[in-house]
């Protein structure tokens, strides 16, 4: 579902959400950061992704979505397979233990804050 | 006999005459001895009849009697001349002669202040005369009178030989009462059990079931050669051979593990310090564990060596249990409230069960009605007995699952005996099971839960055992619905939680979409922003189980902002209601942003003070909440009204009741509101 051709030297960030409405919105939140994008609606398209390209540097991921995976079990095979990628996390439930969420990744709380979002983002394009 | 009605008044006067002030103990000892004697409400014996025509005879009076005072009445065992054959207490002269330890002789009953008011001579049949010797046991207690009635006054009384007869005849009464509990014994050792009964029942243990009242066992151990003699009781209590004696040793052995060390052995015997009075639970043959009170004296030689033990054994066990049941039944309730596990609730009160009977294992299975199984879910075993395998097959062992099906309990006093199982008995019997309960505890009519307790022996299961049983099945079953439906409740709040974050991600993504084109994005962002306010508003409320703290809120706030150290916030502890909580966390959004924007936060050094107190002075008790900002630019009001001013101003419910001022050292705001509406649930 890879959507835009990936431009050199850009930062590329892949979006994993299963509801179109909010996977739009994530879209344009990366877009308008300045970074590129990729999109997928499931944890396992997001594996398929990640195993062809080489380009992204940072997945942004929703938790609950239908498939073989969720988001928890993305972010844990990305650390394993994928170290370099850097990994957020969100989701509609309130709290989220930092023991299920793998070392390094970050988790915001749906409904998130969007400029906070853009900086973690920044943030982690910087190192 | 006489005694009169009109004695009560007098013997507020004379006291010592009174028969109702008797000292306790002695009424105490004749009650005893008089049952002892199992003489009352007897029919006329010729024996004691011939008495009192003697008596009559040689004293020359018209009426004897042989008059025995119980605690509310005199019963006369033999009469001549005299109708009745009791009259109640207030009329008996005899009581009197209980206390004097020679005859008492009243020669004019109407002269004599204990007697001239008494119905039986003011009215027919008007007696004037009364002679009596009272009848005296061998351990000196006073049973009653033998005595001598006449209708005219005797100024002379009795000449010393009609005494010396009326005394003689009197312990001629008393012989044949010793005779007769000797001789009319039908069998020796019963009788000795039911004086002893009395005394157990007044003194050791009031909750011993009358049943078993009577079945108390005797015995005497030679402490040098520790043999053992046991009357057949004792043998039936202990469950073994009824031989005349044994080896102590074999009765030591049956004594339970735990149990050991309270009960008497050759060398606590030898020493004298064994405990005399004790209870102790025993290991039968064929009855299983038993409770026995054990009573026991020790003789000596002359030299003060213990050389023998006497005393009294009895089963206990019925009224044991009763007290235990009762106990094991508080415990439940005590010890269920504190656990939060099913595994364990059933567990405990496995243990409690199985306690309490005795029992070879008691517990809980959970049943699959299709499969016909029971999967074992807690379990307690006696230590003799091993733990039965998780899973079973109801067919395996007989048919009586066909009851279970039913809902009906299944109680077993002998698996080899009863048709629903005696097929089948073996495979019962290798797992220790004689006798058993099942019983099905029903959650909503559905049969899925089985409670269940085993004995290895033959068994006769009470009705107040079973529903003992039931009980225990219904109250774990209780139990363990409130947790399911709490946890169900935990995971349905939660499942809210999740689907109402969802939609509010979906109104953003919504609002986001739609709002693309606005140009003017900090439009948008406050939306956004007061979005997460309310978000996060819900998020308290779902966690905390439907109310907010104020605290929580103000913290929460604290941490959106995530400028540590700037808010100094201080209050009692208030928990708000949903409407309070959210409409709060969105005035503390807009108070938040802006102290950013334009207050306090806007600089690094400005802070902001937070307190809420309660004024209950009023008609009803009002929540006042402060908002001071300092250390920030000088504070000027804004020029327009927007959204954000037109929620602070409608305050902390939406009912008003704010205050704001612009004055050094900066913006604040007093918001107070009816703590009653703050808290309401909806």
């Amino acid at each position: 579902m890879a959507q835009s051709t990936p431009i050199k030297n850009r930062i590329v960030v892949l979006v994993v959400e299963d509801e179109p409405l909010q996977r739009m919105m994530a879209v344009d939140l990366v877009l308008d950061a300045g970074f590129d994008v990729v999109e997928a609606w499931s944890a396992d398209e997001a594996v398929t992704i990640l195993e062809n390209r080489t380009d992204i540097r940072i997945v942004f991921t929703d938790v609950d979505m239908p498939g073989s995976m969720d988001g928890l079990k993305l972010a844990a095979a990305i650390r394993d397979r994928w170290p370099p990628i850097e990994v957020i996390v969100t989701s509609g439930h309130a709290r989220m233990s930092d023991v299920t969420l793998p070392v390094g990744s970050v988790f915001f709380p749906k409904p998130y804050d969007t400029e906070k979002v853009t900086a973690q983002l920044n943030l982690m394009a910087a190192t | 006999m006489p005694g009169l009605l009109s004695l009560r008044r007098d013997a507020l006067r004379q006291p010592e005459t009174n028969v109702t002030n008797l000292p306790d103990l002695d009424q105490i000892r004749r009650l005893e001895l008089l049952e002892a004697y199992d003489i009352l409400n007897t029919p006329p014996e010729p024996e004691f009849d011939d008495i009192v025509l003697v008596a009559a005879e040689v004293c020359g009076t018209p009426v004897s009697l042989v008059s025995l005072v119980e605690a509310d009445r005199q019963w006369f065992k033999a009469s001549v001349g005299f109708e009745p054959c009791e009259t109640p207490i207030e009329q008996s002269v005899c009581a009197h002669s209980l206390t004097s330890p020679d005859l008492l002789i009243i020669p004019d009953l109407t002269l004599d202040p204990r007697t001239a008011q008494n119905t039986l001579v003011t009215e027919p049949p008007h007696i004037r005369f009364y002679a009596g010797a009272p009848l005296v046991g061998p351990d000196g207690v006073a049973i009653g009178t033998l005595c001598v009635i006449d209708t005219t006054p005797r100024p002379e009384g009795l000449t010393p030989s009609q005494q010396k007869v009326l005394t003689a005849l009197s312990r001629q009464v008393i012989a044949l009462l010793e005779h007769r509990r000797t001789s009319h014994r039908k069998d020796e050792l019963f009788r000795r059990q039911k004086g002893m009964s009395a005394n157990f029942r007044a003194t050791v243990n009031k909750t011993i079931a009358a049943q078993e009242a009577g079945r108390i066992g005797t015995f005497e151990i030679d402490i040098t050669t520790n043999v053992i003699a046991v009357s057949a009781e004792f043998c039936r209590i202990f469950d073994v051979p009824a031989v005349p004696t044994y080896d102590a040793k074999i009765f030591q052995d049956m004594v339970v593990p735990s149990d050991r060390g309270i009960h008497s052995n050759d060398s606590n015997r030898a020493d004298g310090s064994a405990p005399m009075n004790v209870e102790y639970r025993i290991r039968t043959a064929t009855h299983g564990v038993r409770w026995i009170s054990r009573h026991a004296v020790l003789e000596h030689d002359e030299n003060g060596r213990p050389v023998k033990m006497i005393g009294t054994v009895q089963d206990i066990t019925e009224a044991k249990r009763t007290v235990l049941r009762t106990q094991a039944l508080l415990d439940l309730g005590d010890r269920l409230r504190d656990l939060e596990d099913i595994a364990d609730m059933a567990l405990v009160a496995s243990d409690l069960m199985g306690k309490a009977f005795d029992a070879t294992r008691a517990g809980f299975g959970l049943v699959d009605q299709a499969a016909e199984t029971l999967t074992i879910q807690s379990e307690w075993h006696s230590v003799d007995a091993d733990a039965l395998a998780l899973k079973h097959h109801f067919r395996s062992y007989g048919s009586y699952i066909e009851d279970l099906k039913r809902g009906e309990p299944v109680v077993l006093s002998d698996v080899k005996t009863d048709p629903r199982t005696a097929d089948t008995a073996d495979a019962l019997l290798a797992l220790d099971i004689r006798s058993f309960v099942n019983l099905p505890v029903l959650d909503h009519g559905r049969f899925n839960l089985l409670v269940y307790v085993h004995h290895d022996h033959v068994y006769d299961w009470t009705d107040e055992e079973v529903s003992f049983i039931r009980s225990f099945g219904d109250r774990v079953q209780m139990a363990m619905a409130k947790l399911q439906a709490e946890t169900e409740q935990a995971t349905l709040n939660r499942e809210i939680g999740h689907r109402l974050k969802n939609t509010f991600a979906m109104i953003q993504a919504i609002a986001t979409q739609t709002l693309r084109p606005v140009t003017e994005r900090n439009h948008v962002q406050n939306f956004e922003k007061r979005l997460f306010a309310l978000s996060k508003a819900h998020d308290i409320l779902i966690h905390d189980h439907g109310g907010a703290s104020i605290r929580t809120i103000v913290e929460s706030l604290d941490e959106t902002l995530a400028m540590p150290g700037r808010i100094d916030l201080d209050g009692p502890d208030v928990v708000l209601g949903p409407r309070g909580a959210l409409s709060m966390g969105l005035v503390m959004h807009e108070l938040g942003t802006n102290a950013m924007k334009y207050g306090a936060l806007s600089q690094p050094q400005g802070i902001i003070t937070i307190r809420w107190v309660i004024d209950d002075g009023g008609q009803e008790p009002q929540l006042t909440f402060y908002w001071q900002e300092s250390g920030g630019p000088l504070p000027k009001p804004p020029e327009r009204k927007g959204f954000g001013s037109k929620l602070i101003q409608m305050g902390l419910i939406g009912t008003g009741g704010v205050v704001t001022s612009y004055e050094a050292p900066g913006f604040s705001v007093e918001m107070s509101a009816s703590l009653q509406q703050l808290q309401q649930a909806h």
